[in-house]
């Protein structure tokens, strides 16, 4: 991989993180209502030399560009998101310390589970065009893809937590439970994560079978599969060595897109099965106008989505090498 | 090579399998030692552990489980026993006895001198440039009382002086903080005020109240244990736990499961839904507060925005309210739950709330009547014309955390057309809202009518506060101004006697709604949920409108009782029960007794698709060498 080529995708990264940062900047500010009647509202007693006061303190008094932004820049760069409007006196980052891990976690299993049973999946069935594998795979990969996280959600909850009582219906760990050890900790966190995972998994599961099943049929009419067959290799051969590799690169990107929202989740599953993770935490903070908790979410997730599109163009770039001039 | 990775892969799937079996066998041991933990769902986010940040319900709820009031609520609402075991008034001065012996739940002497350190905080913080404390929620309850000065002649004795007479100070919110703990911090940390490490209060909390925070996670739940100090009689439950729920659905249906006892703030479907459950009683109380329709009662004239002059009189107003049919919103907006409203302090306060005398009933053609004899008449086209000769066309509007008032909103936009006012109606950003209906001269007063609600105290002077001239500026969204409201408020707030405070309290509130500032729409229900397999004693507060959990204070907890623990037979495994049937990880799980058959199911289930995905290829290959 050429230097130019590194330099070039890291460079368009940075830039787009900067334009996060100015845009987030931008848009909060641009919010309806002043910061400081939003940050007392419905208080009783506020005078207007409590508001005088907050302004001063908050320095909105100064002139929004250069000193508020560059106040704003230093801060974001050095890791200071502020405090939150709602969990009053902890700071953004420790609120989002809080909430990452459980969404990596969810997501990341649920990607992963979705990862490997949808490429299968629409391997097999791009291979076996027609067959009855195919006929009920793609459309269930249709009707999954389609689906909504929370109606699949809510129908997995009313089943086997409601109804069954398999699962619980809430949460990541029983709060108050007392372990005897470490397994019995995670015997209570898998038990919690079967639902989710099982939605997360399901929900993502249609779009990698469609997208490798397309990629795996096109392949599979390219000439050197024809020469292949004409060489006299056998189908297996020929689907692992040939087609597979090939078929695999459109599949990278979406993974990698996808990635990108390990991070940032998707709010719907969280909300139903009450994941304590950053999807909840973000309609709590719209719901409560928690708008520095909001920044540093929007942050997060933004970065999120450019690395892991960085990750993206490196790993092509590896792939396939005529992206890398 | 290949398969060999594929073996490998199966060998770690078969692994995580046997793992994930041999983990549940561990699970039921536990059970047998479990504490019997009483679990509340709450629609509120969870916020904060410092009562003086303490915002909404569910953060009121925690402070008055961690802390005593001096003197706490009873079952309805009457002074109990807190802090302060008894007390007398003398004219302008209380004493309160503090309970010999009591300690904090660290083993310190709870003692006078706590007393006067809390109620010290909110005096000191008045006097500053802040002018009060934290968010300024707390600091009314001692303003209102009129207390001067609070002294400790001794450590079981605390003497307060007030400004004037009044007995307000018995309905009192302020949570006495232990000195010891507290006093280390500054009046700015504990306040949260810029640029100071703020005071957090983080668990384990450290109170006199019967239980205390010893975990909390904002945003997500609070787990509170069981004060070994407690003064009051036996608790049943060993720990609470409050659970903030983003989805009132999963809410309910937790509650079904046995995973919660407890449920605030469920909607009218899911409300009916429980009602059907077996083991679960639902409670329909009444809110002590209202959803109100208020006028900007200042026109268009200097210093308001209002869009016509018509805003201003009373009898225009006064005509409006015949042409709302409240009990068509309670039946649209509320899905039944709620009443139709009147006066401005609503029914909850049974000692307090009056109907009014000249009530107003929905009849369209009577608001056409009243409406063109004050003076505003129809033109040729139908439409309502102010006394200047212009078209009435008033904006409506409401915060976009009320987006029920949507529904509102489209039949009032219908009812007024009737009559040939014109209405256009919006959402607000809340915080634009409030920029906009704040008055002169700290705000552009610029709206015609809006709707949303406000919540009361134990006392009803809060609901009476913001209808006076001198709030106008500050919490008045009206802009009422009336002197003799003026007077009568204040008179109420010093009158000690029950019979003579009821009578002022009942010109006041037929006063406003003659006047009609507001009209008030519907007092909203509180709708609550409980189990009754696992806790009893149950006690409505207050008795009447009222609910179990999430009223006032610390009484319901208090009054709670453990069902019998001898096991009983479930055939249909249904709702995994208190002490009776031991839940996995000690607390009623959902996954219920022994439930670690569905867990392994669901893994290995889970592990053995993941592995027929990966071995799909390989049983395909074998086949094709065959053809």
């Amino acid at each position: 991989m050429s230097g130019s080529y590194l330099a070039r995708r890291f460079g368009s990264a940075l830039f787009t993180i900067a334009l996060i940062i100015l845009i987030n900047f931008v848009l909060f500010r641009a919010l309806p209502g002043s910061p400081e009647r939003v940050i007392l509202r419905g208080t009783p007693n506020v005078t207007p030399a409590v508001l005088a006061a907050a302004r001063e303190r908050w320095g909105l008094n100064d002139p929004v560009f250069p000193d508020q932004f560059v106040a704003f820049v230093g801060a974001t760069v050095s890791g200071d998101l502020g405090y939150s409007f709602i969990a009053r006196g902890q700071t953004v980052s420790g609120v989002l310390a809080q909430r990452i891990w459980p969404t990596v976690i969810l997501f990341g299993l649920g990607e992963f589970v979705a990862i490997v049973l949808g490429l299968a999946l629409g391997a097999y069935s791009g291979w076996r065009r027609g067959g009855p594998i195919d006929v009920v795979g793609n459309g269930l990969s249709l009707i999954l893809y389609s689906t909504p996280y929370f109606l699949l959600g809510m129908a997995l909850l009313l089943v086997f937590a409601t109804g069954l009582r398999w699962f619980p219906t809430f949460g990541m760990l029983t709060v108050g439970a007392v372990y005897p050890d470490i397994w019995a900790r995670l015997a209570d966190f898998g038990a919690h994560l079967v639902l989710p995972l099982a939605t997360v998994g399901l929900g993502l599961v249609g779009q990698y079978a469609i997208v490798m099943r397309s990629s795996i049929v096109e392949t599979l009419s390219e000439d050197y599969v024809t020469t292949a067959r004409g060489m006299g290799l056998r189908e297996g051969r020929i689907l692992r060595h040939h087609a597979l590799p090939n078929a695999l690169l459109p599949t990278v990107s979406l993974v990698a897109i996808n990635l990108g929202y390990v991070v940032a989740g998707a709010i719907t599953v969280e909300i139903v099965f009450n994941w304590p993770g950053l999807g909840t935490l973000t309609v709590e903070a719209l719901t409560a106008r928690d708008y520095p908790v909001l920044q540093g979410v929007f942050l997060l997730l933004s970065v999120s989505v450019v690395l892991a599109n960085l990750l993206a163009d490196l790993i092509y770039g590896v792939l396939d090498p005529r992206v890398r001039t | 090579m290949r398969p060999s990775i594929r073996a490998r892969l199966a060998a770690a799937a078969a692994t995580i399998g046997l793992i994930l079996a041999g983990l549940s066998t561990s699970l039921a041991p536990v059970a047998a030692a479990d504490p019997l933990i009483l679990k509340a769902g709450t629609d509120q986010d969870l916020q904060v552990l410092n009562p003086w940040n303490s915002v909404v319900v569910a953060d009121f709820e925690v402070f008055t489980l961690n802390y005593d009031l001096l003197v706490n609520f009873g079952q309805d609402l009457e002074p109990v026993p807190g802090f302060a075991e008894s007390w007398e008034q003398d004219g302008l001065t209380w004493t309160f006895h503090i309970r010999p012996g009591m300690l904090w739940s660290d083993g310190e002497p709870a003692t006078s001198a706590d007393v006067v350190y809390t109620y010290q905080l909110i005096l000191d913080a008045v006097d500053t440039e802040y002018g009060c404390l934290g968010q300024c929620y707390l600091d009314g309850y001692l303003l209102n009382a009129g207390v001067t000065s609070v002294t400790a002649p001794d450590p079981e004795t605390v003497v307060i002086e007030t400004e004037f007479e009044n007995t307000l100070l018995l309905q009192n919110y302020v949570p006495i903080l232990p000195e010891h703990i507290w006093s280390e911090h500054s009046l700015e940390e504990i306040g949260n005020h810029e640029g100071v490490e703020p005071f957090l209060n983080e668990a384990p909390v450290v109170g006199t109240g019967p239980y205390q925070a010893v975990e909390f996670e904002a945003g997500n739940f609070v787990r509170m244990a069981k004060n070994p100090n407690y003064w009051g009689e036996e608790l049943a439950a060993d720990e609470v736990i409050i659970q903030h729920f983003a989805s009132t659905d999963t809410m309910a249906q937790a509650l079904k499961t046995g995973e919660l006892d407890y449920v605030r703030g469920v909607l009218a479907d899911q409300f009916s839904d429980l009602a059907d459950e077996p083991d679960i009683v639902t409670v329909e109380g009444v809110a002590n507060g209202y959803t109100e329709l208020s006028f900007n009662t200042g026109g268009n004239s200097e210093g308001y925005a209002g869009s016509t002059a018509a805003l201003a009189d009373v009898a225009f107003r006064d005509a409006l309210g015949y042409a709302i049919d409240q009990e068509a919103l309670v039946e649209a907006t509320l899905g039944g739950y709620g009443e139709p409203g009147t006066t401005i302090i609503p029914p909850f306060h049974t000692r307090w709330h009056v109907e009014p005398d000249n009530p107003r009933t929905f009849d369209l053609a009577e608001a056409d009547r009243r409406l063109t004899a004050a003076g505003y008449a129809l033109n040729a086209d139908g439409r309502r014309l102010d006394k200047s000769g212009a078209p009435i066309t008033l904006r409506l509007t409401w915060p976009d955390s009320e987006e029920e008032n949507a529904t509102n909103a489209q039949f009032i936009v219908e009812w007024f057309d009737e009559l040939g006012i014109t209405v256009d109606a919006a959402v607000t950003e809340e915080g634009a809202l409030i920029d906009a209906v704040t008055g002169p001269p700290n705000g552009p007063a610029d709206y015609d009518i809006y709707m949303w609600g406000w919540v009361g105290d134990p006392d009803p002077t809060s609901l009476l506060n913001f209808f006076r001239s001198e709030e106008i500026g500050y919490s008045s969204d009206s802009f009422y101004s009336n002197p003799h409201y003026d007077e009568l408020f204040l008179e109420q707030r010093a009158e000690s006697d029950e019979a003579t405070r009821k009578g002022i309290l009942a010109e006041m509130q037929n006063l406003v709604y003659d006047e009609a500032p507001y009209h008030i729409l519907y007092y909203d229900a509180e709708l609550h949920a409980y189990r009754t397999d696992k806790f009893a004693g149950w006690t409505n507060q207050p008795s009447v409108g009222g609910t179990p959990l999430f009223g006032y204070g610390s009484y319901g907890y208090t009054q709670l009782t453990s069902v019998a623990t001898e096991p009983t037979a479930e055939p249909s495994g249904a709702a995994p029960s208190a002490g009776a049937t031991p839940a996995p990880s000690g607390s009623g799980s959902g996954t219920g007794a022994g439930d670690s058959t569905p867990l392994i199911i669901g893994a290995a289930a889970l592990v053995a698709i993941i592995v027929v995905g990966l071995l799909v290829m390989r049983r395909r290959g074998p086949r094709t060498e065959e053809e």
